[in-house]
């Protein structure tokens, strides 16, 4: 058994030490596709955090401070409950423990910027969906808040936030063909590196058919060579992944002049999810890629 | 030394019960009959020499033997088993009762001839202990020990012709299939392969060989099946080519 699995490994090396440029090249193509689906993923996820506020038809937000009276509170909520049915269509209350959470979970990992804040430091909020959604209306009807008091600050949903939202669907959008995409690319570029292995180890799989060699015996090789494509191309994608995530995205997030895309961050667990993804789509091309060329290409 | 093949004289020995069992076989390659009608067997121990023009279905026949191709029409068995209908992972555990030799010698140019030996038993799963200790011993029945660590292209032909064959007998098959081994050897060197395959066949192993070689046929007097046009048309022991 281990003297079997010894040669089946040493078979597979060969067969990807004689064919290293071709694999280097379907690795790169299954890196390249990779890196792509995960970052767009990424972005998507960034502007989904970013225009979460803004979903929904809210127009804008009024920013309490974050020492607001319960009195300033309940004036504002008398406020917006009178209005509501005529220039309010909707509203709802943001609480300090809820922008609090949603702040921990967009910053987790950054223990030093979460060592500075407290549920006491986060300001409450409303979010206000107006019945007039007209720019000159909405902004009208934001600054008859901004003077109320205990209000910090009122926050409109720009054309910009608007624009990226709208982007943000074609963005998922545009990840769905780049995904297609990605997986017919990269399956035929193993499959096609795969044949070529086959087609230049024909003369030992004609004696080792002679001989009798098992089936599986003679296709294990090669399915793992097509395996360990897809699985270092995936692995290869993954750096990519984390430098996107690192310096393109949140070092967006950090300039001053976008202060809008406050929030355009992509949390822990949402960047674990798109490397699974993206390992396990790697996986997946990879097994289609290996069952097909050892079913076309290898007659066994 | 066995001397028979210059005597002339084939070694009466009791055969055994039929290993090869051919049944009106027909085979179409597209519109082409390649074999009308073969039917016929072969008993354990036995040497049976094909003959009969070129294109005349040696090659097919022998083919037919261990699956490399299938019968469009009739049946063939080997050791008791119908192996057309075999399914075909269970056709690698025919072929390692089954070894084959060519005119070509098919042996792997990157590996040496001990290595080219034990890559028969690499590829069913021998463990290293077996092959170490048969590879050996097999080349040195061929009479290769001195140069198992030779690369194919250093040897003659008639030494590569053993090199192959000893890849073909180390499993120790029941039956060994030959189609032509001595069509690329001078007349010395293919009497001496000639004798190696009679050797392999003392040991009890059952010899299909298909040839061109007169010389071979004449001296070897054993039993010939002439093929003509997909047809048996002569089956004689101790036969001779004409
Ligand atoms: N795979 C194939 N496809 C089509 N025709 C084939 C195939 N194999 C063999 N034939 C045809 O079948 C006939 C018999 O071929 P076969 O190889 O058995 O002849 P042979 O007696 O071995 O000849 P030779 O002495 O030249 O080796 C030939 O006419 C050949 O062209
Ligand atoms: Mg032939």
């Amino acid at each position: 058994m281990i003297g079997k699995i010894r040669f089946l490994l040493a078979e597979t090396g060969q067969n990807i030490w004689r064919n290293i440029a071709l694999t280097f090249a379907s690795i790169i193509v299954v890196a390249a596709s990779l890196s792509l689906f995960g970052a767009s993923r990424l972005v998507a996820d960034g502007v989904d955090n970013a225009t979460q506020r803004w979903e929904g038809g809210i127009e804008f937000v009024v920013f309490m401070k974050a020492d607001a009276e319960p009195s300033q509170l309940v004036a504002i909520e008398t406020l917006l409950a009178e209005s509501e049915g005529k220039e309010i269509d909707d509203w709802n209350f943001v609480s300090k423990e809820e922008t609090f959470s949603e702040f921990t979970e967009f910053f987790a990992g950054d223990e030093e910027l979460l060592g500075t804040i407290s549920v006491d430091t986060m300001p409450p909020s409303y979010r206000i969906r107006p019945t007039d959604t007209n720019a000159g209306a909405v902004e009208a009807l934001g600054t008859t808040f901004e003077t109320k008091p205990g209000v910090r600050t009122v926050v409109f949903a720009t054309e910009v936030i608007r624009e990226i939202q709208d982007n943000a669907s074609k963005i998922s959008r545009a990840t769905l063909w780049a995904g297609v995409a990605l997986v017919v690319a990269s399956t035929i570029m193993i499959l096609t590196t795969l044949s070529i292995a086959i087609a230049s180890r024909r003369n030992e799989i004609e004696i080792m058919k002679l001989v009798g060699a098992s089936n599986w015996f003679i296709r294990v090789p090669f399915m793992i060579e097509g395996m360990v494509q897809g699985v270092v191309g995936a692995l290869v994608a993954l750096p990519g992944l984390a430098f996107v995530r690192t310096y393109l995205i949140e070092d967006f997030s950090e300039s001053d002049n976008l202060r809008l895309l406050e929030g355009f961050r992509v949390s822990d667990a949402e960047f674990l999810f798109t490397s699974l993804l993206v390992i396990a789509i790697g996986t997946l091309v990879a097994t289609i890629g290996s069952i097909v060329a050892v079913s076309r290409y290898l007659d066994v | 030394m066995d001397n028979e093949h210059e005597s002339g004289q084939p070694a009466t020995r009791t055969l055994g019960e039929p290993i090869v069992i051919t049944d009106g076989v027909k085979k179409w390659f597209g519109d082409f009959q390649a074999l009308k009608g073969i039917t016929t067997s072969v008993k354990e121990q036995e040497v049976v020499v094909v003959i009969g023009p070129s294109g005349s279905g040696k090659s097919t026949f022998i083919r037919l033997l261990n699956r490399e191709e299938k019968p469009t029409v009739g049946k063939v068995y080997v050791a008791g088993k119908d192996i057309v209908g075999l399914s075909s992972w269970k056709v690698p555990f025919l072929r390692r009762n089954i070894g084959c030799i060519f005119q070509d010698y098919r042996l792997l140019p990157k590996r040496t001839v001990a290595e080219n030996v034990a890559f028969a038993l690499e590829v069913i799963g021998r463990p290293k202990h077996v092959i170490d200790q048969q590879v050996p011993a097999i080349l040195d029945l061929v009479g290769l020990s001195e140069k198992s660590h030779r690369m194919p292209d250093e040897l003659s032909g008639g030494e590569q012709q053993r090199v192959s064959i000893a890849r073909a007998f180390v499993n120790r098959p029941l039956i060994l299939l030959a189609d032509e081994p001595t069509g690329n050897l001078d007349p010395d060197t293919a009497v001496g392969i000639m004798r190696l395959l009679d050797r392999i066949n003392r040991t009890g192993t059952t010899v299909v060989m298909a040839t061109h070689d007169r010389g071979i046929v004449d001296t070897m007097r054993r039993r010939v099946i002439e093929l003509s046009d997909g047809r048996i048309v002569r089956d004689q022991s101790g036969g001779q080519y004409r």
